[in-house]
């Protein structure tokens, strides 16, 4: 799946991470790009898993999965690749299920005590999902753990 | 996806081709520049010249190490890094440095077509301890920023600790640079 620069501000892609639906901006989507090698090597940047290689380019995968829901973030096989809509403007990837898809709707405000990260709520028919703000989200995570973060390649 | 594939997904080519040499510390390749190592000795080679300090304030600084007309810090990579701990066999004297590295052994030596930046995402540590990162047989490997073993602070405070002792200080500049 490849956005279309044209995508509009209210088309959203929907994903899955672990048992929930998010939706993301489709405007911030690059791609959704297959399983691909996780590099990984240490460093201390919690909200960071390590870095694919995707069209040439050495993206930062961030653990939303954890983020999100904590250890529940379940195997995920494939990369979300977006873009933040902040002052880091880097194109990054998040882990996700194979399992995306376009919807548009109307976005409605958040409810009340609603973690920052959640910019609103996806009215689709019946159904409402989460709209990811990914710059929160990444935000919502120390941005430098106490400790170093050990890691191995994964295939 | 296959090697074939990720091979032709190799990151555009930025910046000049330099030799690398390829070391290990615990389960971690790393890389540094071939220009900025100055020799590669045993640690059994080298049971004469270096001499125990004691010091808390650099945990990963336990020897110094007189080679030559030097004497340099011994930094512990596996703790720089935090990896698991091993038992180093080779160090690194590092080129216009008071600095020598512990690692486990040597890989290769290479010359990678570029050093790609590390992304923005990576905000700690990391920053300093790397120059960006190479694209290597299928795998991403950290550069290492030499200076980033020891920061000015710690050259500082090991000086303060060992007194008298302490390594030349000719070699200062280009180590705190």
């Amino acid at each position: 799946m490849i956005a279309g620069d044209d995508s509009g501000q209210n088309s959203f892609v929907l994903l899955r991470i672990g048992a929930h639906r998010f939706a993301l901006s489709a405007a911030l989507v690059a791609e959704l790009a297959p399983p691909v090698k996780l590099h990984k090597f240490p460093h201390t940047s919690n909200s960071v898993s390590g870095v694919i290689i995707r069209r040439r380019r050495i993206l930062p995968v961030y653990d939303a999965g954890s983020l999100l829901l904590g250890k529940e973030g379940g195997a995920q096989q494939f990369y979300l690749v977006a873009r933040c809509a902040g002052e880091k403007k880097e194109l990054s990837a998040i882990p996700v299920s194979g399992e995306c898809e376009m919807a548009t709707g109307q976005v409605q405000p958040a409810d009340d005590g609603h973690p920052a990260y959640v910019a609103g709520r996806l009215v689709i028919g019946e159904d409402s999902v989460d709209v990811l703000n990914l710059e929160a989200l990444i935000a919502s995570a120390p941005a430098v753990g106490a400790e170093p973060i050990r890691a191995e390649a994964q295939p | 996806m296959s090697a074939a594939r990720e091979r032709s997904e190799r990151p555009a080519r930025r910046g000049k081709p330099e030799a690398v040499i390829l070391f290990w510390v615990a389960n971690q390749m790393l890389a540094i520049a071939a220009e900025s190592v100055q020799e590669i000795r045993s640690t059994d080679g080298l049971a004469g010249a270096a001499n125990e300090i004691e010091q808390e304030v650099v945990p990963k600084v336990r020897h110094i190490l007189e080679w030559g007309r030097r004497t340099c810090y011994v930094v512990n990579a596996g703790s720089h890094f935090d990896l698991p701990v091993t038992r180093p066999t080779l160090v690194l004297i590092l080129r216009r440095m008071r600095i020598a590295v512990l690692v486990d052994r040597i890989d290769r030596m290479t010359e990678i077509p570029a050093v790609y930046p590390l992304p923005q995402a990576f905000a700690g540590k990391e920053r300093s301890w790397y120059r960006g990162l190479a694209y290597i047989d299928d795998s991403v490997i950290p550069v290492v920023e030499p200076s980033g073993f020891l920061s000015a602070e710690e050259f500082a405070a090991l000086d303060r600790a060992i007194g008298p002792r302490s390594p030349q200080r000719e070699m200062e500049g280009a180590a705190q640079a």
